[in-house]
């Protein structure tokens, strides 16, 4: 695509998808996936006066039959039965019904909403009114095609994805997540128009047990699925150099025209979920760097996401104001506001850090630090390794998808 | 798993008489470690790549005497170890592991249905431990006495998640250690009822919380 006639488009506002319906409904009452978080993220940002005048979008509902663009039918009737209350024969083979993915009512309608918003998100992005979007409600990369997996029941990011496919625009999906993006990975694994990334707590330690190194894709899409496993309690430092490693260089092979960013926050070593050892401060600077590739590779088109996140207002709602105030380009101030704090205290009855990056001596180093690094970046060698030799195929001869963007 | 699950077949065999120059000729096409040696559609030795290369050379293990030229009888080892379609494949990876060879030809009436590598063993092996769905490895370690497994078992379903794998780290005279890859992605909540009913989970690890 080109890059003519953006002046008016780089001036428009960031927009922030945001509705009152997305943060009212639960899967149970304790579960972990909390979906006000959403709400906690927006006071906080807009009590650091960072959300402009006209930043916020509410979705728009999606077109007849979408969902089942992704998914099957069959799946998606059973999830419309069990949230008015009908009955379905054995909803487990759904993945429903389960310690994970509970059945409550007006499910179907509370995760369509969710879908609508980064449907809603990309289309602000594809038509051109903005450069940049975050649906922090998305992020749902683990629902599979004819089942609900991992909290997630239905894939709000490959829809988004789809729009941008109809346009005839290349995609490249990053997932930060510290759980592997099985669900979008899947969706496109054989799809040349889609990159996915997803750097994650190795398979071996962590759910979903996917994400190995050796998982690259097939067809048109070889090359395309790009996995960095990593070892449990990698700190920022070595996340930061596994990304330094092989994103930039995937971005630069696969020339996307938009960057899909799913900011998953469990990554956070006080997530209790997920065992990376991550802080505030490197999902900082790893945001900052996405906003830095989008502006490089595609124009500073960019959709943030959100996605776990068990430490919901300390951890979630923290990182993502960082994601959101790289995508407006401003900082944060440095303190959490104590009202907002006292009033978005953790499940657990812990209050909120005051400080908006984490205070770099409130961690002890990993002990193995120097060993888990070593590995990480012997894991980041390995998939270029792998990768680069088919990239350097594919670029021969390829040429980007220029039509139906204007 | 059974060797006929995992067996290669049908089997690449040469005669007895093709000279040794062939066979090499033969291997790098067909991209294959060994060659089984037949004569009447039984086994009656086998050469490896490794028998091959050392042809003429001062390698230690190779032949003094034998040529490129010759009969591959000459360089063939044997008799063969061989494999039956119905063995379980941890004995035949012990058998290989013990012998130090790399592949047994499966002979069932005499005949040679197939062959068995330690690459067929190691695929087997790595489809053991990754199979099922979306999963989240809890691993534990249990008194080694009868019914412990199945009281954990029974927890983890009533906890809501299904088994998707069980294999076993260790068993001891007192202890038994498992590897469970359980469909949830809520490992530590489980790890924690797991935890309060008595169970040594030893991954994922106990976590102590940090003050805010």
């Amino acid at each position: 695509m080109t890059a003519g006639g953006s002046d008016t488009a780089a001036a428009a506002p960031a927009r922030f998808l945001y509705h009152p319906d997305l943060t009212r409904w639960s899967l149970s009452r304790e579960h972990p996936f909390r979906p006000d978080r959403l709400q906690a993220l927006y006071e906080l940002l807009t009590a650091w006066e960072l959300m402009p005048d006209g930043a916020v979008l509410a979705p728009s509902p999606l077109r007849a039959h979408e969902l089942e663009r992704v998914h099957d039918p069959e799946y998606v009737r059973a999830v419309r039965r069990l949230s008015r209350g009908d009955r379905v024969d054995d909803p487990r083979r759904f993945g429903l019904g389960t310690a994970d993915t509970p059945v409550f009512p007006g499910m179907h309608e509370a995760v369509r909403e969710v879908c609508a918003a980064s449907v809603t998100a990309i289309e602000a992005i594809l038509s051109g009114s903005t450069r940049r979007a975050a649906s922090f409600a998305g992020g749902l990369h683990h629902a599979q095609r004819d089942r609900a997996s991992g909290f997630c029941i239905y894939d709000d990011a490959s829809l988004a994805i789809h729009r941008a496919l109809d346009r005839g625009w290349r995609v490249a999906y990053l997932d930060l997540d510290a759980h592997h993006g099985d669900g979008v990975q899947q969706a496109f694994y054989e799809e040349g128009r889609v990159l996915t990334v997803s750097l994650h707590e190795s398979g071996r330690y962590l759910f979903p047990g996917t994400g190995h190194g050796y998982e690259l894709g097939t067809g048109a899409g070889r090359g395309w699925s790009v996995n960095v496993p990593l070892e449990p309690f990698t700190e920022d430092a070595a996340w930061l150099e596994a990304f330094d490693a092989v994103v930039p260089r995937a971005l630069a092979a696969f020339r996307p025209d938009l960057i899909v960013l799913q900011a998953g926050a469990d990554g956070h070593r006080d997530d209790p979920l997920a065992d990376l050892c991550l802080t505030v401060r490197g999902m900082h600077d790893a945001y900052r760097r996405v906003v830095e590739l989008a502006d490089r590779h595609c124009d500073g088109r960019l959709l943030i996401l959100g996605g776990g996140g068990y430490r919901p207002y300390a951890v979630a709602a923290r990182a993502w104001a960082q994601a959101w105030a790289a995508l407006i380009g401003r900082d944060t101030p440095e303190r959490v506001p104590d009202a907002w704090r006292e009033r978005w205290t953790e499940p657990d009855g812990t209050t909120p850090p005051a400080a908006a990056l984490d205070d770099p001596d409130r961690y002890p180093p990993q002990p193995r630090r120097a060993l888990i690094h070593g590995h990480v970046r012997a894991v980041a060698r390995r998939a270029l390794a792998r990768l680069e030799p088919i990239w350097a195929e594919t670029a021969v001869g390829a040429t980007p998808t220029q039509e139906g963007t204007a | 798993m059974l060797v006929r699950d995992i067996m290669t077949r049908p089997v690449v065999a040469i005669a007895p008489d093709m000279p040794i120059d062939d066979v090499i000729v033969l291997m790098g096409q067909r991209q294959l470690r060994h060659f089984p040696i037949a004569e009447d559609g039984r086994v009656v030795g086998i050469v490896s790549d490794r028998d091959l290369r050392t042809v003429g050379s001062a390698h230690p293990k190779s032949r003094p005497g034998v040529k490129g030229s010759d009969p591959v009888r000459d360089l063939m080892s044997a008799p063969v170890w061989t494999a039956h379609p119905l063995d379980p494949i941890d004995e035949v990876a012990s058998l290989l592991r013990a012998h130090a060879i790399g592949a047994m030809p499966v002979v069932e009436e005499e005949e040679m249905v197939g062959i068995v590598t330690s690459s067929d063993c190691l695929d087997a092996l790595i489809r053991m431990t990754g199979v099922g769905g979306a999963a989240t490895r809890i691993e534990v370690e249990l008194p080694n006495r009868p019914g412990e497994l199945a009281g954990l078992l029974t927890l983890i379903a009533e906890h809501g998640a299904d088994v998707a794998s069980v294999l076993t780290t260790r068993s001891e005279l007192d202890v038994a250690g498992f590897v469970l890859r359980v469909g949830t992605i809520d490992g530590r909540g489980l790890a924690l009822t797991l935890r309060e009913a008595g169970y040594e989970v030893t991954w994922p690890p106990e976590r102590t919380t940090e003050e805010a």
